[in-house]
């Protein structure tokens, strides 16, 4: 292994497919029914503002996609424009999301297969998916292009069948007249449900060291990803509410499912079934690519290992950051924890979008003269509209993702302390949180002894737990006093 | 460092890391285990508040007992 530049082998449609294909995941076969109980038929309204909302943050992805065209999407715009720990977090946060999709897509996937194939291992199914795209996504990114290529063709050609005969067939049992339950509030609500269908599409900018013709191509990929996404959403949920009202979506695990057999039958669960596993399939390939390209680039600066920027002598592509990367998700996968941590994955996403736009107004004002082969229209409100949405969907996220948001964020801090400050000064910053650990189960201690505690414990439990709460505090007291008297150098 | 000094440290280091483990395998347990989530008496709205709790000490456990180990 040496380190050398990545090969630009992505052209305009291999970086398309890879924008449409991040974000058409399995959402978009599950979210339908729950939006359109919040929405009614108005969901039609609810996907067309998701895409414009989309759309403002994606123009700022394609002016510095094409000003800055190196590894690392938003974590490199953000190194540009910040520095420091901001643009640290950035692609912090962004590694994990990708992982925490890829898994999630992998695990989305397995369970699909287990509809087919009962007797199969989830775990075991999700593992080997994982390993299958590591190998393309090592052996090259025109192979990884390609693969996401044919893969998004059946995608799109499963639901072009889907809509094409949902458009032409006879059976109108549902209602196109836009009718909100919940008024505009409900379709704000719903809004915020299924913008996740939208996520996804920024993988363009994250592998745009190795698209051809960057000032060009990424912008016309990233514009070409939105129209197409907000046209393709916009045109099933069309086809859905003519065929079906949209009060009989409630409640449905499949929604698309069922509304395609209303009309074509059991082939039609079969082709819905077939479409969520390709995209499924679309979303592990693309997310294991781009959380390889941001290990790739924190490496670069100096953020993560050194071994992550290290490129496979012959394919040119980041070998250590696919490889280690992988087996994290295999292990998210495997140990079925990915269900509960892909609510952070919208959290990342969606803090990526906040820092985009963020950098692109400060590098307009700090960096007037760099060149720019393609310009944001309507600039400062484009941005700004792009920072207010995304900020407005963080309010209506769940509070359980906003804390697990939280946990990843000082994990993230931890991180960047390690690899950042002296050893010593890391030391001394554990023997503090040592010694308030040590006084914390001290105090902890005696509140059990004196029964005051507000829970009520057996004699025997009170008695076990005053036991470690000691010794932690004896083991945590001793830790912070190695730490302190250390030697510095 | 004096021998005392050294053998202490990889003691208390490797406890340490030892507490950080068990406490990341009972984040997982709450998450993953109904069971234990009745045991403990913590309700499905609670356990990520717990798993965030178990979870920060024990990472910051095994970070802090590495660093005596590798004294």
């Amino acid at each position: 292994m040496e380190e050398k530049s990545l090969k630009r082998e992505l052209g305009l449609l291999h970086a398309t497919m890879m924008g449409i294909g991040g974000a058409i995941c399995a959402g978009v076969f599950v979210t339908l029914g729950y939006a359109a109980t919040l929405a009614g038929t108005a969901l039609i309204i609810a996907m067309i503002l998701c895409g414009i909302i989309n759309l403002f943050t994606m123009l700022s992805y394609a002016e510095l996609g094409a000003a800055l065209p190196s590894a690392g999407g938003e974590y490199t715009f953000a190194k540009a424009s910040f520095g420091g720990f901001l643009s640290f977090a950035t692609g912090w946060f962004e590694w994990i999301s990708n992982m925490f999709y890829a898994a999630f897509s992998s695990v989305g996937f397995a369970f699909l297969i287990s509809y087919i194939i009962p007797t199969v291992s989830i775990p075991l199914i999700a593992i080997i998916t994982v390993a299958i795209f590591t190998v393309i996504n090592i052996r090259g990114v025109k192979e990884t292009g390609l693969t996401q290529t044919a893969l998004m063709i059946i995608l799109l050609g499963l639901l072009g069948v889907f809509i094409f005969l949902g458009i032409f067939t006879s059976q109108n049992a549902g209602s196109l007249e836009l009718k909100a339950p919940e008024g505009f509030l409900g379709v704000l609500r719903a809004s915020a449900f299924i913008f996740v269908v939208y996520l996804g599409g920024e993988a363009i900018a994250v592998a745009q060291a190795e698209i051809k013709d960057p000032s060009k191509t990424i912008p016309r990929a990233i514009l070409l990803t939105c129209f197409a996404l907000i046209i393709i959403y916009t045109t099933i949920a069309f086809v859905v509410f003519k065929i079906v009202p949209a009060e009989s979506l409630a409640g449905k695990a499949s929604p698309l499912a069922y509304v395609a057999e209303q009309f074509m039958g059991p082939l039609g669960v079969g082709i819905i079934t077939v479409a969520g596993i390709i995209a499924a399939l679309s979303s592990v390939n693309t997310s294991i690519m781009a959380s390889s390209r941001v290990a790739y680039a924190l490496a670069r600066d100096g953020y993560f290992p050194k071994g992550f920027f290290a490129l496979h002598a012959r394919f040119r592509t980041p070998v250590i950051a696919t490889l280690v990367g992988s087996v994290l998700i295999a292990a998210f996968a495997a140990t079925g924890i990915v269900n509960f941590v892909t609510y952070a994955t919208d959290f990342g996403f969606i803090i990526g979008f906040v820092f985009v736009n963020l950098s692109l107004i400060k590098l307009r004002r700090d960096k007037p003269n760099l060149h720019r082969p393609f310009k944001v229209p309507l600039y400062p409100l484009t941005p700004i509209l792009g920072i207010i949405t995304s900020l407005l969907l963080i309010f209506f996220l769940e509070p359980s993702t906003l804390l697990i948001g939280l946990e990843l964020f000082i994990f993230g801090l931890i991180a960047y302390y390690i690899k950042m400050v002296g050893h010593y000064r890391i030391c001394l910053a554990m023997s503090g949180m040592n010694l308030g650990i040590s006084a914390f189960s001290a105090l902890f201690a005696s509140l059990i002894i004196s029964n005051l505690l507000p829970i009520s414990l057996s004699q025997d439990i009170a008695l076990l737990l005053f036991c470690v709460t000691i010794l932690v505090s004896i083991t945590y007291l001793i830790a912070g006093l190695l730490n302190i008297t250390r030697k510095r150098g | 460092m004096t021998k005392a000094r050294k053998v202490a440290s990889r003691l208390v280091g490797g406890f340490q890391c030892g507490l950080g483990g068990f406490a990341s395998v009972l984040a997982y347990l709450i998450y993953a285990s109904p069971s234990i989530q009745d045991m403990l008496a913590i309700t499905s709205e609670e356990v990520p508040l717990y798993m965030f709790l178990f979870l920060v000490f024990g990472m910051f456990s095994i970070l802090s007992g590495f660093l005596l180990v590798h004294e």
